[in-house]
C-alpha cells in the first residue's frame, strides 16, 4: 500500500513541477469547440452529447496514453529505473500508483469540457442517468489505467516508443467509437472493435446522456470492467517479463 | 543550404523509418482524416464528410509544420545554436533549409491521406483538374512551416512550454482556419484574423478545385496563401535576428534549463 | 554468515550486433559484516558491473553470490531492503523535483512511516550539507551536489550493507574529507561498506581490505598497508643533470629495472623495496642535486602486476 500512496504522490509532484503533462487540457477545449461547432453548424442538436463526451474521452486516453505509457522508459531515460528496481518496494505497485494519480486527475477534464460548452455555447445537457454516467466514467478510468500499465511495459520494448503513441492515438479514437459509434462502420472492422474497450464504454456514455432507457447496462460495463482487467493483466505479465530481461541484458540504464 | 537540408533529412531518418512512417505515421493521419470524415456522415450525410475530408487532410501539412517548432528547440538543446549564430550562415536560412523536409512530409501526409482516404469515402476525384491539388497541398505545407518557425522564435527561451505550443497551435489552426466549418460561421472578426494564418487560404483554394470553382478566384486564394507564407518568414527572420544579437548579449544562447 | 559472498561469478554482456564482453569472470569474493571493503581498479576493470549485481540489479550470468545470506538471485526480495545503493553521477534523480521530494520519495520505496520519512529526511539533508538548497530542484544542482543527495538516498533505508560507486566523484577536496569522516561514523554503527573506487588514496585511508580488479578479473585481495608495500616496490626516480657514467653505475644495481630517458631528464625505475636508498645514496654523493621520487599511478600498477603475473608479497 505504501508503494502505491508513493506513487500517487511522486507523480503529483511530477505534474505539479511540469506544466507540459498537462496539455490535454489545454486541447481538449479546442476540440470541444471544433465538434460542437460541426453539429451545430450541421443543423443536429441532438448530437451535441455526442460532441462533449468525445473530448472527454480524448483527453483521458491522452493521459494514459503519453503520460502513462512512458512512465518506465522516462525512469530509465532519467537514470532511476534501477534504483527503484532494487528497493524494496514492488515497481509495478508503484507505477499502479502513478497512473492511479494521472487518471483521476484526467477526469478534471470531463467537467472541463462541459464548462467550456457551457460557456461557449450555451450547451447545457441534462445527466439523464447520473448513476450510469458516473460508473461508465469510473469503469472507463480503470480500463485506462489498465491499458496505461500495459502501454507502460510495452513502450519498454519498442525502439521508438513516441511514434508509437503518436501513431495509436486517432485508430483508437475510431475503433473506439469516440465520437461516431462503431454501428456506422464498414461491417468488416466491427468484430475487432468489440476488443476494443472503448468502443462498449463510448457507446454507454453517450447512452447515458440520452433519455431513452439504457440497454444492458450491467452487461456493458462488465465487459468494460472484463476488457480493463485483461489490460492490466497482460500489463502486469509484460511488466514483468520486460524488467527481468532488462536485468538479464544490463538494459535498465540504457535503451 | 544543401548541407543543412541533408542535415534535416539525417534527423528525420533517425526518427523514422520507411516502415514505421507508412505503417505508423500514415496510418494514424489516414484514421484521423476519417475520424472527421465519419463524424461528417453522422451528422449529416456524404458532402458534410467529403468537407472535413478536405479539411482535415490539409490540417494534417498545417500539424507537421507547426511541429517544426520542435526541431529549433532540439537545436538550441544541442548546443549547436551558438555556433550556428557564430558561423557566416544566416540562421533563418540554416533553419529553413533544415526544416524543408517537414513541409515536404507534411505535404505528403496530407495529400496521401487525401487521395486514399477520400475515395475510400467516395469523393470524387476530378481528373485532371484535381492535379492542381498537389501543388497548392505544398504552399500550405510551406506557409504552415514558416509559422511553426516564426511560433520556435517567440517559445525560444522556454523550452518547457514547446509540446504546449505546437500541440495548441495545430488544434488551434484546426478550429479556426475553416477547417471543419465554412468560414461564414465565425465571427466576422475571428474570419478576418483567420486570412492571416496558414491554411485558411490555401484550404479554400483546394476546395475551390474539388468544387469546380473558376480557377481566378482559385488562384487568387493561393497568392493569398503565399502572401501569408512570407508574412510570416519575415516576422520569423527579425524574431530570430533579434533573439541573436539579445542572445549575445545576455549569453542566453547556450543549452541550459 | 558474511556480509557478502561472493562465489565465481561471471557476467558476460552481448550487445547487439557486436562482439559478446566479458564483464566479470570467476570473481570470488568475501567480506565480513562491519568491514569496509574496497574495490579497486581502473575505468572498465567491472566494478559497477559486480556492485549492480549484488545490489540485484543485474543478473549474473554463472556463479551465485550472497548478500547477508540471501542470495541476489532468488532472494532478491530479501536482500532489498538490507542494503543501501549510492551510484554516484548526474542521472539517478528526478530533476524537476527538489532535494527533500526525491529522497522522501525513497524513504517511501524502503517503506518508511509518514514520519519516519520526514524525519530521516531532514537528518540526512543535514549531515550531507545540503540543508540550504534541499527545497530547489535537482535540476539547479551541481555535480557534487547531487552526489552528497545520492548518498543521503543511500542511508535512507538504515542499510546494514551500504555498496557506493566512485562516492566522491565530483566532490572537491572539502567536501570529499567530509565524506570520508561520514564513512567512519557508518562503520562506527557496524554497518558493512563495499566501496568501488579507481582512487588508490580514498580506498588506503577508508579500508580495512582492498579488493584489486582489472578486466573482470581479481587481482589480490588485500589490505591497504600491503597494497602500499606493494606499490612503493615500484617507485621511480626522475633525474636531471646525471652523467651517461653514473648513470651506468646506477642501472647496473640490483633492483634496478630500468634506466631511459624521460621528457625531461632521465627516469630511473626500481622493483624492489629498498633500492631507492641506495639511488638516491649514489646521485647525492655524486652531487647530483635535480632528484625527483613518484608513485606510479593505478595503472601503471596492474600493468607491471599483470607482467608478473600476480602479486608476489
Amino acid at each position: 500500500m505504501r508503494a502505491f500512496r508513493a506513487g500517487v504522490w511522486l507523480e503529483l509532484q511530477i505534474i505539479r513541477s511540469s506544466p507540459d503533462t498537462l496539455i490535454p487540457f489545454f486541447t481538449a477545449p479546442l476540440f470541444t469547440i471544433i465538434f460542437l461547432m460541426i453539429v451545430r453548424n450541421g443543423g443536429r442538436h441532438d448530437l451535441q452529447p455526442d460532441a462533449l463526451m468525445a473530448p472527454v474521452l480524448m483527453t483521458l486516453w491522452w493521459f494514459a496514453l503519453f503520460h502513462g505509457g512512458n512512465l518506465v522508459t522516462g525512469d530509465r531515460w532519467q537514470g532511476v529505473l534501477e534504483w527503484i528496481l532494487a528497493a524494496p518496494s514492488s515497481l509495478a505497485t508503484v507505477i499502479l500508483g502513478r497512473i492511479a494519480s494521472i487518471m483521476t486527475i484526467g477526469l478534471v477534464g470531463f467537467f472541463e469540457v462541459w464548462a467550456v460548452g457551457r460557456l461557449m455555447f450555451g450547451v447545457s445537457i441534462p445527466f439523464e442517468h447520473p448513476l450510469a454516467l458516473a460508473l461508465t466514467l469510473l469503469v472507463t478510468v480503470f480500463a485506462m489505467a489498465g491499458t496505461a500499465v500495459a502501454f507502460a511495459a510495452l513502450f519498454v520494448l519498442t525502439r521508438n516508443s513516441y511514434t508509437f503513441a503518436n501513431s495509436s492515438s486517432f485508430p483508437f479514437y475510431v475503433l473506439g467509437g469516440v465520437f461516431v459509434p462503431i454501428a456506422l462502420l464498414p461491417g468488416w472492422i466491427q468484430p475487432v472493435t468489440k476488443g476494443v474497450f472503448m468502443s462498449w464504454s463510448s457507446d454507454l456514455l453517450r447512452s447515458s446522456l440520452k433519455p431513452a432507457p439504457i440497454d444492458n447496462e450491467w452487461g456493458r460495463l462488465g465487459m468494460v470492467l472484463l476488457l480493463g482487467t485483461l489490460s492490466f493483466l497482460l500489463g502486469r505479465i509484460v511488466l514483468f517479463y520486460v524488467l527481468r530481461r532488462m536485468r538479464t541484458t544490463g538494459e535498465l540504464a540504457t535503451a | 543550404m544543401q548541407h543543412a537540408f541533408r542535415a534535416g533529412i539525417a534527423d528525420y531518418r533517425a526518427i523514422w523509418t520507411w516502415r514505421s512512417w507508412v505503417l505508423g505515421w500514415m496510418v494514424r493521419v489516414i484514421a484521423q482524416v476519417s475520424f472527421f470524415g465519419l463524424i461528417g456522415l453522422r451528422v449529416s450525410d456524404e458532402r458534410a464528410a467529403f468537407y472535413l475530408l478536405i479539411g482535415n487532410a490539409l490540417a494534417v501539412a498545417a500539424q507537421t509544420g507547426v511541429f517544426s517548432l520542435n526541431m529549433t528547440s532540439s537545436e538550441r538543446w544541442a548546443g549547436t545554436l551558438p555556433l550556428l549564430v557564430a558561423s557566416p550562415t544566416s540562421p533563418v536560412v540554416v533553419f529553413s533549409s533544415r526544416g524543408a523536409y517537414l513541409a515536404v512530409d507534411g505535404a505528403l501526409s496530407a495529400l496521401g491521406a487525401l487521395f486514399i482516404a477520400g475515395p475510400a469515402f467516395g469523393l470524387d476525384l476530378p481528373w485532371p483538374r484535381v492535379l492542381a491539388v498537389i501543388p497548392l497541398t505544398g504552399v500550405v505545407a510551406i506557409a504552415s512551416y514558416c509559422f511553426g518557425t516564426f511560433l520556435a522564435g517567440l517559445v525560444f527561451r522556454f523550452r518547457e512550454i514547446n509540446s504546449l505550443v505546437v500541440l495548441v497551435g495545430y488544434v488551434g489552426l484546426m478550429t479556426v482556419c475553416g477547417v471543419n466549418v465554412p468560414l461564414s460561421y465565425y465571427p466576422a472578426a475571428l474570419e478576418w484574423i483567420s486570412r492571416f494564418l496558414p491554411l485558411t487560404n490555401g484550404l479554400l483554394a483546394i476546395r475551390g478545385v474539388f468544387e469546380g470553382a473558376p480557377w481566378s478566384t482559385i488562384l487568387g486564394d493561393v497568392a493569398l496563401e503565399a502572401a501569408v507564407a512570407v508574412g510570416w518568414m519575415t516576422a520569423a527572420l527579425l524574431s530570430f535576428n533579434r533573439l541573436a544579437s539579445r542572445g549575445r548579449l545576455d549569453g542566453s544562447l547556450d543549452y541550459g534549463a | 554468515m558474511s556480509a557478502v559472498e561472493v562465489h565465481e561469478i561471471r557476467r558476460v554482456f552481448t550487445p547487439r550486433k557486436r562482439e559478446p564482453v566479458t564483464a566479470l569472470e570467476s570473481v570470488s569474493l568475501t567480506i565480513p559484516i562491519g568491514e569496509v571493503h574496497g574495490l579497486l581498479g581502473p575505468n572498465g576493470a567491472g566494478k559497477t558491473t559486480l556492485v549492480k549485481i549484488l545490489s540485484t540489479v543485474l543478473l549474473p550470468t554463472g556463479g551465485s553470490a550472497r548478500v547477508l545470506g540471501h542470495d541476489v538471485v532468488d532472494e532478491a526480495a530479501a536482500v532489498r531492503p538490507q542494503i543501501g545503493i549510492v551510484f554516484g553521477g548526474e542521472r539517478g534523480l528526478y530533476w524537476r523535483l527538489t532535494g527533500r521530494q526525491n529522497l522522501e520519495y525513497w524513504g517511501a520505496l524502503y517503506k518508511l512511516s509518514r514520519s519516519e520519512i520526514k524525519h530521516r529526511s531532514a537528518q540526512l539533508i543535514e549531515r550531507v550539507g545540503l540543508s540550504e538548497r534541499a527545497d530547489e530542484r535537482v535540476e539547479t544542482y551541481s555535480r557534487g551536489m547531487k552526489q552528497r543527495l545520492h548518498l543521503a538516498r543511500g542511508l535512507i533505508g538504515d542499510a546494514k550493507v551500504l555498496f557506493l560507486d566512485e562516492p566522491t566523484t565530483g566532490m572537491d577536496p572539502l567536501a570529499a574529507r567530509e565524506f570520508r569522516a561520514l564513512i567512519g561514523e557508518l562503520r562506527g554503527e557496524g554497518r558493512t561498506i563495499l566501496l568501488a573506487t579507481h582512487d588508490m588514496a580514498e580506498a588506503e585511508a577508508l579500508c580495512d581490505r582492498v579488493t584489486l580488479i582489472d578486466r573482470g578479473v581479481i587481482l589480490a585481495t588485500e589490505s591497504p598497508r600491503t597494497l602500499g608495500r606493494v606499490i612503493s616496490r615500484f617507485q621511480r626516480i626522475d633525474v636531471e643533470g646525471a652523467d651517461d657514467g653514473l648513470l651506468a653505475r646506477i642501472a647496473a644495481l640490483p633492483g634496478v629495472s630500468s634506466v631511459a630517458p624521460a621528457d625531461v631528464g632521465v627516469r630511473i625505475e626500481v622493483a624492489e623495496e629498498g633500492v631507492t636508498s641506495d639511488v638516491l645514496k649514489l646521485l647525492v654523493d655524486s652531487g647530483v642535486t635535480s632528484v625527483r621520487t613518484s608513485l606510479p599511478s593505478l595503472e601503471e600498477v596492474y600493468v607491471q602486476l599483470i607482467g608478473d603475473r600476480g602479486l608476489q608479497v
